[in-house]
C-alpha cells in the first residue's frame, strides 16, 4: 500500500477548518446573501401563486416551496464552496501547495467535500429557519429532513470539487453555474411539480439529478411528494456515491493541480 | 539525504525533454546551488521534489523514503520556498502559519512560529494579511511558511529575487544560520554572488541535463588557472612596450594599468620580466575568476 488512507487527522482538520473558515471570514456573501434570495423567493413567489395550482394537490403552496427553496439554497452553497477555493487558489498561485501537504489522498477529497457539506447544510437550514415566519415550524421528518439536506450538499459539494478541478476561472466556473446548475435548479422541482410541465421540459426530470435530491427533501418536509419516495432515495444514494468517486478520480489524476 | 537517480521529465507526449538522465546525490548538512538560466530545467526538478510535477523516468527518494512509494514521509522532511509569490488574499500571517503548521500535524507550534516570526524580522506584521505586505516581506512570509515544520531539507526557488539588498543580505544571514543549525539546503538563483557566498557546493544545469557538480572551491579552483594580473603604473602606458608579455594576452586599461591574463605559477615569470626591463609598477593585484565568470564559461562551452 501506497499510503494509509487516513495519515494525518490534524492535517484533515485543519484543511477542513480552513475551508470553512473561508467561507465565515466573508458570512454576508457566503451566508446571508443566498439566506435573503430564499426569503425573498418566499415572499415574492410564495405570495403570488398560492393561490394558483403549482404545487402538490391539497398541500399549501407555501409548505411545497420550503423545502424547495432550502434544497436550493444547499445546492448553491455546497458548490460554490469547494469550486470556489479550488479556483481561487489557482488564481492565487497557491493551488500547488496541496501537493507539498502530507495529507492523504482521500482526507483531502473529504476535507473539500465536507466543507462544502457544511456551508450546504447550513444555508439550508437557515432558509428553513427563515420560513417558520411565513409557514411556522412543523416538519414531517426532521432528522430525515437534515439527511436529505446533508445528501444534497454532499452530492454538490463533490460536484464543486470536480468543476473546481476542471475549470481554471471564475468567468467559466460563473458560466457552469448560470448555465447548468441554474436551469437544472429551476427544472428539478424547486417552485412547482415537474409533471406539470408541457412535454419534453417535463421529461427532463429523468436526466436530472436535482429532482430526487427535491423530491426527497420535500417527503421529509411535508410526508409527500412528486414521484415515489424509494426511488428518490435509492437515485440519492446512486448520486452520493457516483459525485465522490468521480471528484475522487479527477483528484487523484492530479487535474488542475499538477503538470502531467 | 536527496537521491535523484536518471529522472528524465517529458511533456507534449514525450517530444519536449526538460529534464535528461538526472542523477544527483546531496547528503545531510549540504548547501547546495543549483544554477542554470531560465528554461535550464532547475524549477522543473524542484517541482518533481515538491510533487507538482509528476517525471516521466527515473527515482527519487528524499531521507531514504521513495517519492513514489511513500509520498506522504517524503513531505514532512522536506520544506519549498516557491518562485512565484502566490499568497492566500483572506488570511492573517498568523492564521496562515497556524494552518501551514496543521498541515504538517503540529497542532500547537506558537512558540516556533514565533521564533520564525522573529528571525525573519515579522512579528510586527504577524496580524496583517498577507495581500496587504510588501514583495520583500511576502518572500520572507514564504520562507518561515516553509519551515513552520522544522523541514530537513530546504528548497529555495529564487528567494531573492526582488528583495532589496539589505534585506537580502538579512536573509543570507539566516540561511547561513539555519545552515549551521544542521538544514540542508538546496538554493537556485540568478544572483551567482549570492551562491559564491553562500553555498559549498554548485550544480549548473543547463538544457535540462546537469553539466557540472563540484564543491565550489574545487569548481574554482579548476577554472582559476587563468587569474587576472593587474600591474598599476603612475605613467600612461603604450601597449608595444609590452609586446615581451604577449603570451598573456596584454590589456591596457584606463591609460595606466596593465591587465594580464596568467596561471598562478606564471606569476613570478611575470614579475621577473617586468624587474628584466626595469619597469618600476606601484601596485600588483591579482583577481581570481569570480563564478559568475566561472558559471558563463561553463555555459558558453
Amino acid at each position: 500500500m501506497k499510503n494509509r488512507i487516513f495519515y494525518n487527522r490534524v492535517g484533515f482538520s485543519t484543511l477542513l477548518n480552513k475551508e470553512i473558515h473561508r467561507f465565515m471570514k466573508v458570512p454576508v456573501q457566503t451566508v446571508l446573501a443566498p439566506l435573503i434570495s430564499n426569503i425573498l423567493y418566499m415572499a415574492i413567489f410564495g405570495g403570488m401563486l398560492q393561490t394558483r395550482e403549482v404545487g402538490i394537490e391539497g398541500i399549501s403552496y407555501l409548505n411545497f416551496l420550503v423545502p424547495g427553496l432550502a434544497t436550493m439554497g444547499a445546492i448553491f452553497a455546497a458548490f460554490q464552496n469547494p469550486s470556489f477555493s479550488i479556483i481561487s487558489q489557482k488564481f492565487q498561485n497557491t493551488i500547488q501547495d496541496l501537493n507539498s501537504y502530507p495529507i492523504s489522498l482521500a482526507e483531502k477529497i473529504l476535507a473539500f467535500v465536507f466543507g462544502g457539506m457544511f456551508r450546504g447544510v447550513l444555508v439550508g437550514v437557515l432558509t428553513y429557519a427563515a420560513t417558520i415566519f411565513f409557514v411556522g415550524y412543523e416538519v414531517e421528518y426532521p432528522i430525515f429532513f437534515v439527511l436529505a439536506l446533508t445528501a444534497t450538499s454532499f452530492v454538490f459539494a463533490s460536484l464543486g470539487l470536480i468543476a473546481g478541478l476542471v475549470l481554471d476561472n471564475f468567468e467559466k466556473m460563473n458560466f457552469a453555474l448560470a448555465i447548468v446548475i441554474t436551469p437544472l435548479t429551476y427544472l428539478g422541482g424547486v417552485f412547482f411539480e415537474i409533471s406539470k410541465l408541457p412535454g419534453l421540459l417535463s421529461a427532463i426530470k429523468y436526466i436530472n439529478p436535482i429532482y430526487p435530491l427535491v423530491n426527497v427533501s420535500r417527503y421529509a418536509y411535508i410526508g409527500v411528494c412528486e414521484g415515489n419516495i424509494v426511488i428518490h432515495v435509492l437515485l440519492t444514494m446512486a448520486l452520493v456515491i457516483s459525485s465522490f468517486l468521480i471528484a475522487a478520480y479527477i483528484f487523484k489524476k492530479g487535474v488542475g493541480i499538477k503538470t502531467v | 539525504m536527496l537521491s535523484i537517480k536518471d529522472v528524465s521529465m517529458t511533456y507534449q507526449k514525450g517530444k519536449k525533454e526538460a529534464l535528461k538522465n538526472i542523477n544527483l546525490e546531496i547528503e545531510e548538512g549540504e548547501f547546495t546551488a543549483l544554477l542554470g538560466q531560465n528554461g535550464a530545467g532547475k524549477s522543473t526538478l524542484i517541482n518533481i521534489l515538491a510533487g507538482n510535477v509528476k517525471k516521466t523516468r527515473g527515482a527519487v527518494s528524499i531521507g531514504g523514503y521513495d517519492i513514489d512509494k511513500k509520498e506522504l514521509e517524503t513531505k514532512k522532511i522536506i520544506g519549498i520556498v516557491p518562485q512565484d509569490t502566490g499568497y492566500d488574499f483572506i488570511f492573517t500571517v498568523d492564521e496562515a502559519l497556524k494552518k501551514q503548521s496543521g498541515y504538517f500535524g503540529i497542532k500547537d507550534n506558537k512558540e516556533y512560529i514565533d521564533e520564525i516570526l522573529d528571525a525573519l524580522y515579522l512579528t510586527e506584521k504577524r496580524s496583517a494579511r498577507i495581500r496587504d505586505l510588501s514583495g520583500g516581506m511576502r518572500r520572507r512570509f514564504l520562507i518561515a511558511k516553509a519551515l513552520v515544520h522544522k523541514p530537513k531539507i530546504l528548497i529555495l526557488d529564487e528567494p531573492t529575487a526582488g528583495v532589496d539588498i539589505e534585506m537580502r543580505h538579512t536573509l543570507y544571514d539566516f540561511l547561513v544560520k539555519l545552515h549551521e543549525g544542521g538544514t540542508t539546503i538546496i538554493l537556485t538563483t540568478h544572483y551567482i554572488e549570492e551562491a559564491e557566498k553562500l553555498c559549498k557546493r554548485i550544480v549548473i544545469i543547463d538544457g535540462g541535463k546537469i553539466i557540472a557538480d563540484e564543491p565550489k572551491e574545487e569548481l574554482m579552483d579548476a577554472f582559476s588557472r587563468e587569474s587576472i594580473i593587474e600591474v598599476h603604473f603612475d605613467q600612461e602606458l603604450n601597449l608595444a612596450d609590452f609586446d615581451f608579455l604577449n603570451d598573456y594576452h596584454p590589456h591596457i586599461e584606463d591609460k595606466t594599468r596593465l591587465q594580464l591574463k596568467a596561471s598562478k605559477k606564471d606569476l613570478s615569470k611575470v614579475f621577473r620580466q617586468l624587474s628584466e626591463k626595469n619597469m618600476e609598477f606601484t601596485n600588483l593585484v591579482v583577481e581570481r575568476p569570480k563564478l559568475e565568470d566561472i558559471y558563463l564559461n561553463i555555459i558558453k562551452h
